[in-house]
């Protein structure tokens, strides 16, 4: 292994129950639909029409269809709403249907942009001396913390404390992460967490700016991938101290037994190539669950399908792992950032719950430098009790978490 | 488990450094406005900036092109933990967290990114402008700068972010392998959020912030950053100093409808009343907020003295929080407050209208209530030392 500086070390902690959980994305609207998109692998990216995308190379995104959000905007107060509040509304109906005497201690919600299409609408407006009758509602409505106290007051009508961490790629992931480590801590016993995002034109014109994204489809760590697509969703998840759950007779959906995050320091966009970083936070999360690598079936990869991501985390996966089934599910449905580590936590949830695993579409022929298993394809039938998550982000940040059924 | 401060850095538009900054507040100075023009209409708005002078000496290859934003921050973090006296290396690179507040972020960046996007086309974007717009580029900049290789995360929200970040740092900190947590509160300004915060009806054209005011004028936005390096308090104020200690870091609330605001701050300062502060250091700005805020500290905490420094050194919002506790901490540890500027004589609260000495305060709450939604507040405690006890 390599060397170890900390995050984790001898604790004896809570352990923490998955008790709810919803999700958003193109890959449809809840778990069912999820589910049956990863099952039959679904491609859902579609082409960008929400604005113009002439210039750009990609033409492409994973989006979530505004007709199926639009069912919350019978009130006026929710049509001035960003899609990103109606978006982690659902998400959170979900969850909360599930488990509707979940009372939350506190939120922990990552994402990246906030209401960033509001920002770009009050900007043109300024800008070619347009209709600015609707800037307070965008200005408003643009913060980061806005969707999720939109939720909150949805769904239970009254004020949970909520801390949105911004970690650019791995938000979604450090959410989840920050929100096991404060309940296995005892410090909490019920805390809310995910991550959303909404497409918006800024970072779509941004990524494509790094050339990081392709106007081809999405091929996760195939040897001719040309980069990545973007996408939009959100997710939620209800933990619980898994021994509190159990007294009050909730339904446990999986545990998360581990957490992992590092900073690698090599430069604001890129990963080091070693895969240092990546290495570290999966290492981390191992040690944090006190597993060995040989005891994880699936790993959901970051795989963004860049050249840079792909090679330095499948150089992590294969010297970390021997062989464990390995799929990136951004290649059905885009990159949602902020969203992506509790969606994909969601798809781990779902692989842990459903016994299959999850497929790497646009598959041809892996990398010639990485030795991978990769699920290529098609979905497929297997024994899954742990499953690594993994999402890692600019400026370095890497997380990992792992999830097992328990009892596993 | 309580968390001591064991270093501080300020970087604010009346200079950097933390005694110096004090200093300049007790003599009841006041930043100087800078008038920040629109690009696209005629309108002036003055702001609160940070002298040059301020950034003097901070030269690192990752800041060559970084903005604002990421520089404060680099200022103020290093200056924290060059107090507490703590030199990062590859030994204890995973033992130190750094937490990083932020509330509108790199806006300098981002809006000439998008600018370019608008104005010539998606071709004209910049790859290199395009990381510095995302939230977690100042972090990301001074943890390559310290070479810290753990746990990083930047916090996002209103004016409240700063205390929520040290709420954050303390659920982190029960990680017994952590020796420090770094928080940092940054925040450039832009003529774009003035233009925004004076649609949304937050924003006066000119100085004064008139605090707790009823006729809800307006804020002054500011720049500049905060941080404080916090460490587990070791049970013994003999062995360090006199510390500062957070005692209890509030969780926060939200508020769905502005009306609401007064009711969580209520219940927020019954939790941290359990122990009666000496002054409290409030986050009045001039805005509508102040009024929620007067109300819940009349009632809950009625003879308690309270200081806001936001007349002097503006609405800094991401950096704000950190602010008033480098505020909370100075008062406490030099048993005075600075004069609350441009106050009118008549709200009923105890203000230290003027330099005011609190020789014997030992506990103060800070407050912060932000503009959209979000309010915090912890309570800091001055552990004297044997012989103080003895003379109290």
């Amino acid at each position: 292994m390599a060397q170890l500086g900390s995050t984790t070390g001898d604790k004896t902690h809570a352990r923490v129950a998955v008790v709810a959980a919803g999700v958003v994305s193109p890959l449809g609207f809840g778990l069912a639909e999820t589910l049956e998109s990863l099952r039959k692998a679904k491609d859902c990216v579609t082409p960008v029409k929400r604005f113009s995308v002439a210039e750009c190379r990609c033409k492409t995104a994973g989006q979530v269809p505004d007709d199926r959000l639009a069912d919350l905007t019978r009130k006026l107060r929710a049509k001035r709403l960003h899609r990103a509040s109606h978006m982690v509304i659902h998400a959170l109906k979900e969850a909360m249907t599930q488990q509707p005497q979940f009372e939350p201690e506190m939120t922990v919600i990552g994402t990246t942009s906030g209401g960033m299409s509001y920002g770009e609408h009050y900007y043109r407006s300024l800008r070619q001396s347009g209709s600015l009758r609707h800037a307070p509602t965008w200005i408003a409505n643009y913060p980061a913390q806005k969707p999720v106290i939109d939720a909150q007051e949805a769904v239970f009508r009254s004020s949970v404390p909520c801390e949105v961490i911004a970690n650019a790629c791995a938000s979604g992931t450090n959410a989840i992460g920050h929100a096991f480590e404060c309940v296995r801590s005892g410090r909490y016993q019920r805390v809310l967490t995910g991550g959303y995002d909404a497409l918006s034109e800024l970072v779509f014109t941004g990524f494509d700016s790094l050339q990081a994204s392709t106007p081809e489809k999405c091929r996760p760590f195939d040897r001719n991938r040309a980069g990545m697509v973007l996408g939009e969703g959100a997710a939620v998840l209800a933990l619980e101290n898994l021994e509190l759950a159990r007294q009050r007779g909730a339904p446990i959906l999986a545990e998360i037994v581990g957490y992992g995050i590092s900073t690698d320091n090599f430069h604001i966009t890129q990963p080091d190539p070693s895969g240092v970083g990546a290495r570290l936070a999966m290492e981390r999360a191992l040690l944090s669950a006190r597993i060995s690598p040989e005891d994880v079936d699936y790993i959901n990869a970051h795989g963004t399908a860049t050249i840079f991501n792909d090679a330095a985390e499948g150089r992590a996966i294969g010297a970390l792992f021997n062989g464990a089934p390995v799929s990136s599910t951004k290649s059905m449905m885009g990159h949602s950032l902020g969203a992506a580590g509790a969606i994909e936590a969601i798809v781990c949830l779902l692989a842990l719950e459903d016994q299959f695993l999850p497929p790497n579409i646009n598959f041809g022929t892996l990398d010639d430098h990485l030795d991978l298993n990769i699920i290529a394809n098609e979905s497929r039938p297997a024994v899954v009790r742990t499953a690594l998550s993994n999402s890692f982000g600019f400026g370095g940040t890497n997380a990992s978490i792992l999830m097992r059924t328990v009892g596993a | 488990m309580s968390l001591s401060i064991a270093g501080m850095g300020w970087v604010t538009a009346l200079g950097n450094g933390v005694d110096a900054v004090w200093e300049r507040l007790l003599r009841g100075e006041e930043a100087s406005a800078t008038p920040i023009s629109e690009q696209f209409g005629d309108r002036t708005y003055s702001a609160f900036r940070v002298p040059e002078s301020a950034l003097t000496g901070l030269a690192h290859p990752r800041l060559r092109r970084a903005s604002l934003i990421s520089r404060f921050a680099a200022a103020a973090g290093l200056e924290a933990l060059h107090a507490a006296g703590v030199k990062v290396n590859s030994e204890n690179a995973g033992r130190i967290a750094l937490v990083f507040a932020i509330s509108n972020g790199g806006v300098i960046y981002t809006k000439r990114f998008y600018r370019d996007v608008v104005e010539t086309g998606a071709q004209a974007a910049s790859p290199l402008l395009f990381p510095e717009t995302v939230f977690n580029a100042p972090a990301s900049h001074l943890a390559a700068i310290l070479g810290v290789t753990g746990i990083t995360y930047t916090v996002v929200g209103d004016g409240a972010v700063g205390l929520l970040a040290i709420r954050m740092a303390e659920d982190i900190m029960t990680d017994k392998s952590l020796d420090y947590c770094l928080v940092v509160g940054t925040e450039e300004i832009d003529w774009l959020l003035c233009d925004a915060y004076r649609r949304w009806r937050l924003l006066r054209l000119e100085p004064p912030i008139e605090p707790f005011s009823k006729q809800k004028r307006g804020m002054i936005l500011s720049e500049g950053a905060g941080a404080i390096a916090l460490t587990r308090f070791s049970g013994s104020a003999e062995a360090e100093g006199r510390p500062i200690i957070v005692e209890h870091a509030h969780p926060g609330g939200c508020y769905a409808k502005r009306a609401e605001a007064e009711e969580i701050l209520k219940g927020m300062l019954r939790d941290l009343n359990q122990t009666e502060p000496d002054f409290v250091i409030s986050s009045a700005n001039g805005t509508f907020i102040d009024q929620a805020e007067q109300r819940a500290l009349e009632q809950v905490i009625p003879n308690a003295i309270t200081y806001t420094a936001k007349p002097a050194l503006g609405e800094s919002v991401g950096a704000s929080g950190l602010w008033q506790v480098i505020l909370g901490a100075q008062a406490l540890r030099n048993g005075e407050l600075p004069p609350v500027l441009h106050a009118t004589p008549n709200i009923s609260l105890r203000l230290s209208l003027s330099r005011m000495l609190v020789p014997k305060a030992h506990r103060a709450i800070v407050l912060s209530s932000g503009v959209n939604q979000q309010v915090a507040g912890l309570r800091l405690a001055l552990r004297a030392n044997e012989a103080e006890r003895a003379s109290n």
